[in-house]
């Protein structure tokens, strides 16, 4: 096992080097200059030139690649152009915000779904289980940013129960912070448990053919205990796939939920980076990003021997 | 029509409409101090410097809210003076001399003078700055202090545009010496920056220490930054936000007009649409057919079916905030039969198809492109539409000139001698034209700059390089209480000294 993760952790630190650099190389290939963007496109060239002197993007590519590499070993991301200050600061910030949308949103993602696929499972074919199959098709249909808005207009609109979108800062104000969540994650939570939902309820359907829950069954085993010890646990390995692939999606893709909610999370500005050719910001947001995603995928993979000790660490 | 009779006519305009520019701000009730303003920007401050960063948000953020410069553009785009409250000029237009106010403090306690004044326009000249525009300054020859409260700038040339310039956000006063106002901004306005949550909002607060005491009303004042226009809507609904800043789409303006608890203001902009014209390239080298496509459109057809109806349309390159517009749309009124026999008259009976080049990121631009293909299609002008990305649109059309039309809004305040430089995208080369706009920049004398200006507008809707379409609508939207908001935008700003919220 020790040796397996730490020759998961080499190729980690190898597939984050490739990374870097082609990150490095699609930044610099897709068109726009960042002294353009930030004096304009009536803007002297003379101008231009010092601009682009200051921001030191007249030093060849090789150069600059390696400096942001050997900056990236001491974990300085660099500073950035807009805001300046230190790139690693301002990701850890939108990381409040957008760590605690993902996880919340995946745990309640999991608390509908679990119960909900495997009820609809042992039940297959009969009107409950076609009402569980509608709603996470209507779930799986219904665009994020319409559920949100629909969100707002009834908790914050109608009811004004809940702030209409914005982020009270964790230090400032715990409970508010808790409470500028709870729409986002709300939106966020319900989508994705829909495709989990489904996933649940046919694994659990595959599962409940099995030899062995006929066994179980016979054996006068409680019907909780073969839905939870045998059902659930045997259907979790695909289940915990979907939801490695979700969060990674979330990290960044929850970028229509922080618009809808005007929340200051990690998607958003690394939108505002493009936009702004915040060359430093942007790859160390997209660092991040795919660093996350790929821890994500090892601690499925460690999981998956966890659950099922058939798939061996190899 | 010979030289001289534009002249004529222009003078006539321009006197005409000389009299008619006072627009008054009548709002029954007395101001209310103290209380917070939470207004929805839609795009997000990228920097907080607007002297060397050209996003309009910044200026919208920051203009006369924190920093002023020594005039600047009041409601009704008039320059007015700020920091100096009086100024005088040679006779050679060459010597500014500045009376400066006394008694202004910065936000940092240390007193506003002359010296102030020197440092901050020599900082953006100094060329290690890397302003967006050096040329506003260029010009200057030397600045001289002979006291505290006063200043004299010198210049190499006489200049009309020299005190629009110095009203411009780029141009603000910072105090001597500033160490970085890239993270902290330091100006002598009536609010002073307070905190800035980035991706989030930035706020202002009241300075205790402002000039006038009167003012500003509001105690604090918070911009949100909300991309989505839906979002901005709720909040403003929801009573979260007191204001949106501007309606980005037409459309909602029409709900939120229906809601009896919030009103939206129905201003213009110096956004100017235009349909540009490749002046080099065959046909649109032809007057002729320039005209017969000015003639073939419908300009309110268009304002309907692009801005819903709201919006002004244009005939020149001249927002109508501007104190020298003019109202030339009159001269190409919609006359399709018209437009078919200056088409027949230029060589082109049966029509002829073209390319039209559309920046697909721009809603007003894609909605007007298919309007205008259509209107153009019934004098026999086939129009393919291509869209591109912005990045794409600035290489290919904006700096290469590769297309025969597009359709784009400008909106730099005050942008009418764009069609005086012939390597411009227009490809517009009219050595008459560059000569009345060389005048109108030299003319310290009022009236006659207008007059200038007026027959320049003149030319531009006579000889039509482009087909100008409409100035696009302010559109801010609040809740009633929200009292004395500008509803014309003359430059991109959300000034709120004199905004107070009834209670």
């Amino acid at each position: 096992m020790i040796g397996y993760i730490a020759r998961k952790l080499i190729e980690l630190f190898l597939t984050l080097l490739v990374v870097s650099l082609i990150i490095f190389v699609v930044i610099r290939i897709i068109p726009g200059d960042p002294a353009q963007i930030i004096l304009g496109v009536n803007a002297d060239p003379e101008s231009l030139g010092l601009l682009r002197h200051k921001l030191g993007l007249d030093k060849p590519l090789s150069v600059q690649y390696g400096n942001w590499l050997a900056g990236l070993f001491r974990f300085d991301f660099g500073e950035s152009v807009s805001y300046h200050r230190p790139v690693s600061m301002l990701i850890l910030s939108r990381l409040s915000v957008t760590l605690p949308l993902t996880f919340f949103a995946v745990f309640l993602a999991l608390f509908l779904a679990l119960p909900l696929g495997i009820f609809a499972a042992t039940r297959r074919n009969k009107g409950a289980d076609l009402g569980v199959i509608a709603l996470s098709q209507i779930g799986m249909s219904i665009p994020a940013f319409w559920l949100g808005i629909l969100m707002l207009m009834l908790f914050s609109v109608k009811f004004n129960l809940l702030p209409a979108g914005g982020f009270t800062e964790w230090a400032v104000n715990p409970l508010g912070a808790i409470k500028s969540l709870i729409l986002p994650v709300l939106t966020l939570g319900l989508i994705q448990s829909a495709a989990l939902t489904r996933m649940t309820r046919a694994s659990a359907l595959d599962v409940l053919t099995a030899n062995y829950i006929r066994m179980a069954r016979s054996k006068g085993l409680d019907e909780r205990m073969v839905l939870f010890k045998h059902v659930l646990s045997n259907s979790l390995v695909s289940i915990v796939t979907l939801v490695g692939l979700q969060v990674g999606q979330m990290l960044a893709g929850a970028v229509v939920i922080e618009t809808v909610f005007h929340l200051p999370g990690l998607g958003r500005m690394l939108i505002l980076a493009v936009q702004q050719r915040d060359l430093q910001l942007v790859q160390g947001i997209v660092l991040v990003l795919v660093g996350a995603i790929i821890i994500i995928n090892f601690l499925v993979d460690v999981t998956y021997s966890a659950l099922d000790p058939r798939i061996r660490l190899g | 029509m010979s030289k001289f009779h534009f002249k004529v006519f222009g003078l006539v305009l321009a006197i005409l409409l000389f009299s008619i520019q006072m627009i008054g701000v009548a709002d029954g009730s007395d101001p209310v101090h103290g209380g917070t303003l939470k207004v929805a920007l839609p795009a997000e401050l990228p920097a907080l410097d607007p002297t060397t960063n050209t996003a309009a948000v910044i200026d919208r953020v920051f203009y006369n809210n924190v920093y002023q410069g020594l005039v600047r553009i009041d409601r009704r785009g008039e320059i007015v003076p700020c920091l100096a409250s009086s100024w005088e000029i040679s006779e050679n237009g060459k010597l500014y001399t500045f009376h400066l106010k006394t008694g202004v403090s910065f936000h940092d306690g240390s007193d506003f003078t002359s010296a102030d004044v020197k440092y901050s326009l020599e900082r953006v000249s100094d060329p290690t700055t890397a302003v967006p525009h050096p040329e506003y300054y260029s010009n200057i020859e030397k600045i001289t202090t002979p006291t505290v409260d006063v200043v004299e700038i010198r210049l190499a040339e006489s200049s009309s545009t020299f005190l629009f310039n110095l009203a411009r956000g780029d141009s603000v006063i910072l105090p001597k010496g500033v160490e970085d106002i890239s993270t902290r901004p330091v100006g002598t306005g009536p609010f002073h920056f307070d905190n800035w949550k980035e991706g989030s909002s930035v706020s202002l607060v009241r300075f205790k220490d402002y000039y006038d005491p009167d003012l500003p009303y509001l105690d604090k004042i918070i911009f949100e930054f909300m991309a989505d226009v839906n979002t901005q809507i709720t909040a403003l609904r929801s009573g979260d936000i007191d204001a949106i800043a501007y309606l980005n789409s037409p459309e909602n303006a029409l709900t939120l007009q229906d809601d009896e608890n919030l009103k939206v203001l129905e201003g213009v902009t110096t956004w100017e649409v235009i349909l540009a014209m490749n002046n080099s390239l065959q046909p649109f080298s032809n007057p002729l057919v320039r005209k017969a496509i000015n003639y073939a459109i419908d300009r309110s057809e268009i304002i309907e079916g692009v801005t819903f109806g709201f919006g002004k349309p244009i005939g020149s390159l001249m927002s109508p905030t501007n104190p020298n517009y003019i109202d030339l749309t009159w001269v190409y009124p919609h006359r399709p039969t018209k437009a078919r026999s200056l088409l027949e008259q230029a060589g082109y009976p049966e029509g002829f198809s073209a390319t039209l080049t559309l920046p697909s990121s721009y809603a007003l631009s894609l909605r007007s492109g298919k309007i205008i293909a259509q209107q153009l299609k019934s004098v026999g002008i086939d129009l393919q539409i291509k869209k591109i990305g912005w990045g794409q649109w600035l290489q290919k059309v904006f700096a290469n000139s590769e297309y025969e039309l597009t359709i784009i809004g400008h909106a730099e305040a005050f942008d009418i001698s764009i069609y005086a430089n012939p390597d411009y995208y227009f490809q517009y080369d009219n050595p008459e034209f560059a000569e009345i706009v060389k005048k109108a920049e030299k003319e310290i004398d009022e009236t006659r700059r207008r007059a200038y200006y007026a027959i320049a507008q003149w030319i531009l809707a006579e000889d039509a390089p482009s087909a100008f379409l409409f100035s696009a609508p302010s559109l801010p939207a609040m809740k009633h209480c929200v009292k004395n908001w500008w509803s014309d935008y003359p430059i991109p700003v959300v000034d709120v000294t004199r905004v107070w919220k009834a209670k």
